[in-house]
C-alpha cells in the first residue's frame, strides 16, 4: 500500500515539475530576450504601427509579436539554437546578401526564448485547421497564376529556385503555421500595414487563399 | 522689386512641386518605386534587381530603355501596374499591384517610369 502510495505521489510530482517548466519556460525566456536585447531588431508588441515606407524600413528584423501563431511548435527553438537564413537577402535590403549572422542560443535558451515567443499571438490568426499539403490548385496559384516564386524561393528537382527578395519557402512546411499564412494572405495589413508584397486578398478569392496557404505550408 | 520676388517665389513653389514629387499617400515615387519595384526591376529601374536571376523564364523590362518602354501605352503601364502582366499579355511575374497602391500612386510610377526612359510611349 505504501509502495502503491509513494509511486502515485512519485507520478504526481513529475507530472507537476513537468509541466511547471512550461510557464518558467515563458518567463526565462522572456528574461532572456529582454538581456539579451532582441528588442533591438525585433518587435514583440502589436499591433502594427508602421504607416510609411520610412516605417518599415527603420526595423531591423522580423516583427515577432505574432510569433506563436506564425511559426509551427519546435520550428523556433531548433532555429534559435542553430540559425540559419530565411531570407537571401538582408532585411528590409534589395542589394545585400543576408550574412548570416543572427546570434545563436544555447539550447537552454534557445528552448526558453521559443516558449517565450510561441506565448506571443494574434487574435486574428484563428485556428482553421488548414492542412498543409501539395494541393495543385495551390500549385497552380504559385507557379503560375501569381508566380509567387519570383519573390520566394523554394526547392526544385533539389536545387534551390526562384527569387531571393522575400523570405524563402524552402523548409516553409517546418517553419509555417498554414492558419497564419491565410490569414497573411487575407488581411496582411494586421501583421505587415507597409510591405514589398503587394496586397492578394480581392484578387485571389476565399478558397484560393486556403489552397495556396496549404500550398505555401508544404514546401520543404 | 516685387516683379522679382514674385517671379522668385513661383520659381521655388515649382521647384518644391517638383523635386520630391509625393502622392496622395505622401510617399515619394522615388521611394515607392525603390520599395516596391526595385526588388525585379533594380534601384536605377534597368532590369537587373534580386529577383531576376538566370533560371527565370522572363527578364524584368529595362525601365531605362527607350526602345522597350516604348512599346507601351501609358494605359498598358498603369494596366500592368495595377492587374500585373497578363493584363497586358506578359507573365505573371509581374504582379498585380491594384490592391496595393492607390491610383494616384500608380499614376505617379507611370510617370516616373517615362521619366527613367526619356520617352513618351506609343
Amino acid at each position: 500500500m505504501i509502495i502503491r502510495r509513494l509511486f502515485a505521489a512519485g507520478l504526481l510530482s513529475a507530472a507537476v515539475l513537468w509541466a511547471v517548466p512550461s510557464f518558467a519556460g515563458v518567463d526565462e525566456g522572456k528574461k532572456t530576450f529582454d538581456a539579451n536585447k532582441c528588442a533591438l531588431c525585433h518587435q514583440v508588441q502589436g499591433p502594427a504601427k508602421e504607416k510609411t515606407i520610412k516605417d518599415q524600413l527603420a526595423k531591423k528584423g522580423p516583427e515577432l509579436w505574432y510569433a506563436g501563431s506564425k511559426f509551427k511548435s519546435g520550428f523556433l527553438e531548433k532555429w534559435l539554437a542553430s540559425p540559419q537564413p530565411i531570407r537571401p537577402l538582408a532585411y528590409n535590403s534589395v542589394t545585400d546578401r543576408n550574412r548570416g549572422d543572427h546570434p545563436k542560443l544555447s539550447a537552454k535558451d534557445a528552448s526558453n526564448v521559443a516558449a517565450y515567443l510561441m506565448s506571443l499571438k494574434s487574435p486574428e490568426v484563428k485556428s482553421l485547421g488548414i492542412a498543409a499539403s501539395e494541393s495543385p490548385k495551390g500549385r497552380i496559384i504559385f507557379l503560375k497564376k501569381q508566380s509567387c516564386y519570383g519573390c520566394h524561393s523554394m526547392r526544385v528537382r533539389g536545387k534551390m529556385a526562384g527569387g531571393l527578395s522575400g523570405p524563402s519557402f524552402i523548409g516553409a512546411f517546418e517553419r509555417l503555421n498554414p492558419d497564419w499564412v491565410y490569414s497573411y494572405l487575407k488581411n496582411p495589413k494586421a501583421f505587415k500595414p507597409v510591405k514589398m508584397m503587394p496586397v492578394y486578398s480581392g484578387i485571389l478569392n476565399e478558397a484560393e487563399i486556403k489552397e495556396l496557404a496549404s500550398y505555401v505550408g508544404s514546401l520543404n | 522689386m516685387r516683379v522679382k520676388w514674385f517671379s522668385l517665389s513661383i520659381i521655388t513653389f515649382a521647384f518644391v512641386l517638383s523635386a520630391g514629387a509625393s502622392v496622395a499617400s505622401g510617399e515619394a515615387v522615388e521611394d515607392l518605386y525603390r520599395f516596391h519595384c526595385a526588388q525585379c526591376h533594380g534601384l536605377k529601374g534597368m532590369g537587373d534587381g534580386p529577383n531576376a536571376t538566370r533560371e527565370m523564364p522572363v527578364s524584368p523590362r529595362d525601365h531605362t530603355s527607350a526602345v522597350e518602354m516604348n512599346k507601351l501605352t501609358d494605359a498598358d503601364i498603369i494596366n500592368a501596374i495595377t492587374e500585373g502582366g497578363p493584363a497586358t499579355s506578359k507573365s505573371s511575374l509581374m504582379p498585380p499591384y491594384g490592391k496595393t497602391l492607390s491610383k494616384a500612386e500608380i499614376s505617379s510610377l507611370k510617370d516616373y517610369l517615362r521619366k527613367l526612359c526619356n520617352c513618351k510611349g506609343k
